[in-house]
Formats: structure tokens, sequence, C-alpha cells
């Protein structure tokens, strides 16, 4: 048995609600499509193309560098790789950087005892959209609730609600897969 | 009298940039830097250099397009060239060496290493 909606004549098809997980970043044009998330010290970044109609989306937690990398407060290395793997996602899809848009959510202090890490998550996210010189439309960032994000990556429509921090992932930084150390293949 | 090794990093992310040049310059090399593969053969024509890293998503020219050209002409034949990519896939690998690439190595980098292979194949 499947349970069918009717309904009425014109009006739009409903959302097919995608979940970005911690560690994901995911593309879309699908005008259906809805990438949603809850944050909690997590940030998810937004990008959206308003010429190709497209949009994606990432959700990470920075862990503290390793000790080889300078020491800043977050492993700037993973996380710009990160945000790396969003834009190629979007240029490889007709998006052009020149006409990203960006919002950012999250990066709540929502642990006491983890005080520092959603704002340095935070902190990194803003500042690797400023260096880029992508415009940022949007951002709530801070606090100490979690967050429910909803993005139309074809429209580039954001909601961003507060929500119960119950609903939050648990706080756990994402992590360098163990094969991504970096390691030189001379020819 | 021992000189800097120069070091010409391509990349079209200002961050990625940010990174290598900390990276390199905090190890006593004399980094340049160009944003996307034509501007570092504009940089290439009038310059001189060691060692270049170059990514391999870019406008304009990217990576792949870049080594190429450089291979075409005698004066960058055996310039060492380091991929420094985000992509994993063994098709772009091989598409790298037969390029004529001189090592390729994955985002995210880990500095020391970057560090070693540039020595190594410095020269």
């Amino acid at each position: 048995m499947f349970e069918q909606r009717i309904l009425p004549p014109g009006s739009p098809p409903p959302p097919e609600r995608i979940t970005v997980m911690q560690g994901q970043a995911l593309v879309s044009g699908d005008a259906r499509a809805e990438l949603s998330t809850v944050l909690g010290s997590c940030v998810a970044l937004c990008l959206f193309d308003p010429e190709a109609h497209l949009g994606g989306m990432n959700h990470f937690l920075l862990a503290e560098p390793p000790a080889s990398t300078r020491g800043g407060p977050v492993d700037e290395y993973y996380g710009t790789y990160l945000m790396e793997l969003l834009v190629n996602q979007m240029m490889a899809r007709g998006a052009r950087k020149s006409r990203l848009k960006a919002h950012l959510y999250g990066g709540a202090n929502v642990n006491r005892n983890m005080m520092r890490i959603g704002s340095a998550n935070a902190d990194f996210a803003r500042s690797f959209i400023q260096r880029e010189g992508i415009e940022l439309l949007r951002s709530d960032l801070g606090g100490t609730s979690a967050r429910r994000v909803d993005f139309r990556p074809a429209s580039g429509q954001v909601r961003c609600r507060h929500v119960e921090d119950r609903f939050a992932p648990p706080v756990q930084p994402t992590m360098r897969p163990e094969k991504a150390t970096g390691d030189v293949e001379l020819f | 009298m021992t000189t800097a090794t120069r070091v010409l990093t391509v990349d079209d992310s200002p961050s990625m940039r940010a990174l290598l040049n900390h990276a390199l310059t905090t190890q006593g090399f004399d980094v340049s830097q160009a944003e996307d593969g034509m501007a570092a053969l504009d940089w290439l024509a009038l310059n001189e250099v060691d060692v270049v890293i170059t990514d391999i998503n870019m406008p304009r020219l990217d990576g792949f397009g870049l080594i190429e050209r450089l291979r075409e002409g005698s004066r960058h034949r055996d310039r060492p060239i380091l991929v420094l990519t985000t992509e994993s896939s063994e098709d772009k690998k091989a598409r790298a060496r037969a390029a004529g690439a001189t090592g390729w190595i994955v985002k995210p980098f880990d500095p020391a290493k970057l560090v070693a292979a540039v020595r190594r194949v410095a020269h």
C-alpha cells in the first residue's frame, strides 16, 4: 500500500526532500529538490547560481588542526578542501564562480563544554566566503540554539528556523578520511 | 651562497593560495602565485621558476591545458610540475601523467609532505 496525495490542479509539485548529512556536499538543479539539514555547532554553506538555476549545500564541523599544520582554531587545510569540493561540484554542473551567492547557517555553541567549536567553524566559513569574493546574501550564525535549514537549490530560496537542540546531531567533528593524508605520487 | 627554490603555485581559490603561500614561504621557498592557467603562462613568459604546482579545475585554462602548453615548447619541457587537486579519479591522474605532469597530490594537502615533494623534484 502506498499513500497517494491528491493535489488541486495548478499547485506546484511537492518538494523532494534530500537530507544533507554531516560531511556531505550535494548539488542539484531540480526544481522539486529541497536540501534540508539540522545544525547545532555544525555549519552549512548554501551556494546558488541564479543564472544556472543551480544550488548546493554542505554541512561540516571542523576539528582542531593536526600538529603538522599551522595552529589556527580549526583544520583550515581540510575545511578549505571541503569548501572547494562544493564549489567544484557547482562549476562542473555549469555554475560560474563569479555569479555565486552564499548563505551561511549554524555554528551555535550548543554545548557549554565546547563553547569554542561553533564560533570557530562560523568564523572559518565567513572568512572563506570573504576571501573567495563570493557575495554573502544572508547568514544566521552563532548563538546557542540549533537550526533547521531548508534550501531549494534551483531557486535559491532558503528557510532557516531555530529548533530544539535535541533535533541537532551530536557534536562530532567531520574527521579527515584516513586516506586524505596529502600523499604525493611522483610519476 | 644558495638561492631559494622558486615555486609558482596556480590555483583559482584565494584561500588555497593563502594556505600554499604560508606552507612554502615558511620553509624558505620563493613563492609566486597565479590564479589560473592563462595567468600562469603570462607570468612564466617573463619569469623563471624551478617548480610549478598547479590545480586542475580552473577557469580560462585548466591544469591539463597548462601542462600541455608548457610541454609544447623547449623552455619548460623538463620543468617539474606537481598537480595538486581535489580530483581523486584514476582517469584524471592518468591524463595528467600523459600530459607530462611530474607528480600528483590529492587535497587536502599535508604541508610537510608537499614541501618534501617540492624539494625532491626541484633541480
